[in-house]
Formats: C-alpha cells, sequence, structure tokens
C-alpha cells in the first residue's frame, strides 16, 4: 500500500484518531498514558499503534526504561487536500436535517398511538 | 498565472421521508440543516438561474441555481471568501431507497485551501479542523469560527 493509503488506514477508527489528537496536545507520552483514556486491552492499543506508526504518524523512542510516543504528523498532510472545510460544515448541516426528520416521525408516531 | 488545484468531498445521508418531502425540504429555510436555516440573512430564490445569499458569523455566501429538478436533485453554484472568491458547485441528489431518501450532497470544484494558503498557514489550518472533530475519537459540533481562521492578506 502507498502512505497515503496507510495514513487513510490509521484515522479511519476513532480510537486511533483520538491517539492522534492526544499526541498532538500533549507531545512525547508515555505507551501506558497514551493507552490510560480507552476502555480497550493494552494489545488492543498496542495494534492501534502499529498501524499509526506503518503509517508515519507516529515514533516511538526509548529513554531509559520507558517507551516514549510521539506525533510525526507531516503525513497528514497528505490527507490535506481530501478535507475541505466546508465538509464538517455540510456534515453538521445533514446530521441536523437527518434528525429533522427521525423527530418528526416519532412524533408522528407517538401521535397516531394515541 | 497560477492555478489552483481543485477538490471535492461527497457526503450521503439516508433520510427518512419521500424524495418530495426531503426535496422541499431541503429548500425550506424553516427546516433545520440546510443552509438557509442556518444563516443570520437570507435571500434564496430556487429556480434555474435565481439567486441566493446568505451570510453566517458575518460571512457571505453568494450562488446561481444550475439544476432545480424536483424531486431529484437541487445544483447551485457557491462563492464565499472560503473558496477565495472563486465559484464551486454543489449538487444534491435525491434517490428513492426503500421509502425512504438517500440524499448525496456533492461539494466539487472547490480551490486547495491548504495550498492557496500557503504550506504552513495551510498546515496550521488543517491540525485545528483535525484536532476539532476527531480529536476526542467523535465528531464533536462543528464550530464556524474554528475551521475558519482569518484568510492572510
Amino acid at each position: 500500500m502507498d502512505q497515503l493509503t496507510d495514513v487513510l488506514t490509521a484515522i479511519a477508527h476513532p480510537t486511533r484518531r483520538a491517539i492522534i489528537g492526544r499526541l498532538a496536545e500533549t507531545g512525547p507520552t508515555r505507551f501506558l498514558d497514551v493507552a490510560k483514556p480507552f476502555d480497550t486491552a493494552l494489545n488492543a492499543v498496542t495494534k492501534h499503534l502499529k498501524l499509526l506508526e506503518r503509517a508515519g504518524l507516529i515514533e516511538r523512542e526509548k529513554h531509559g526504561r520507558e517507551v516514549m510516543i510521539s506525533l510525526r504528523a507531516e503525513p497528514l498532510q497528505q490527507v490535506a487536500g481530501w478535507v475541505h472545510e466546508y465538509e464538517p460544515f455540510w456534515n453538521t448541516q445533514l446530521d441536523q436535517f437527518e434528525r429533522y426528520f427521525k423527530d418528526r416521525n416519532q412524533k408522528e408516531k407517538k401521535e397516531n398511538k394515541r | 498565472m497560477t492555478s489552483i488545484n481543485r477538490v471535492e468531498f461527497m457526503i450521503e445521508r439516508t433520510i427518512p421521508a419521500s424524495r418530495g418531502e426531503v426535496f422541499d425540504a431541503w429548500l425550506d429555510p424553516r427546516v433545520p440543516g440546510n443552509p438557509w436555516n442556518a444563516a443570520e440573512n437570507f435571500i434564496v430564490d430556487a429556480k434555474v438561474d435565481g439567486l441566493f445569499y446568505w451570510t453566517l458569523k458575518g460571512t457571505s455566501h453568494y450562488g446561481r441555481f444550475t439544476h432545480v429538478e424536483r424531486p431529484n436533485r437541487i445544483q447551485h453554484t457557491w462563492v464565499s471568501p472560503n473558496t477565495l472568491g472563486l465559484e464551486s458547485m454543489v449538487t444534491v441528489t435525491f434517490e428513492e431507497q426503500g421509502g425512504h431518501t438517500l440524499m448525496t450532497l456533492l461539494h466539487s470544484d472547490l480551490p486547495d485551501i491548504k495550498e492557496a494558503r500557503g504550506h504552513d498557514g495551510g498546515w496550521k489550518y488543517f491540525m485545528a479542523i483535525f484536532r476539532e472533530q476527531f480529536g476526542t475519537g467523535s465528531r464533536k459540533q462543528y464550530r464556524w469560527e474554528d475551521a475558519h481562521p482569518p484568510v492572510a492578506q
């Protein structure tokens, strides 16, 4: 696979996106601290980290006994051309639009039951 | 003159209503979720060659309807400072899908903002969006201000 595909695969999962977000905020972080916020097994977090590493999005560095994990954000630049600022705008609008119809249908169902 | 790369994206939603209802609702400013409902001020004339204007957080948007074909398709141009004043295209299609409507929104011909704003500015802008949308692992409420930093002059 090319690197863009690896990066897109890496950011396709919410846990991996959360790891990226966390590393972007905190800087180099110990493995256990990366895993802490997630309600998932440590080896699952390890698998997520491997995918992020394969995409070149993180790097590990040994500091004595500790392994520090850092974000390498450069590969995300490749994705930048795929995401435009209007995308989150339209996503939010369409979420609201869909919710409007779902709420309306539920309300109609309730009224029909009466 | 340097040309700017164009990008596009597509979003789909399945709406639990008939195509006609969904089509009409997309053009009805009273219905949450369509652009006119989100606007602070708007003028919309939804017919071929009709124009629209709307503002959100003080940012003006303009466009011209190029297709209004009930209940299949709505298409209009879309111009704002965030398209660098260039014409982009929004195409919304409605397909019948088991009694529901598959709604597809394609926003195309968008200038590649990253490139247009320069490498560094574009990168910072992208990371801001990324953190806002994905940082916690779930999409947060979109905030216009975060995704629309002032364009560097």
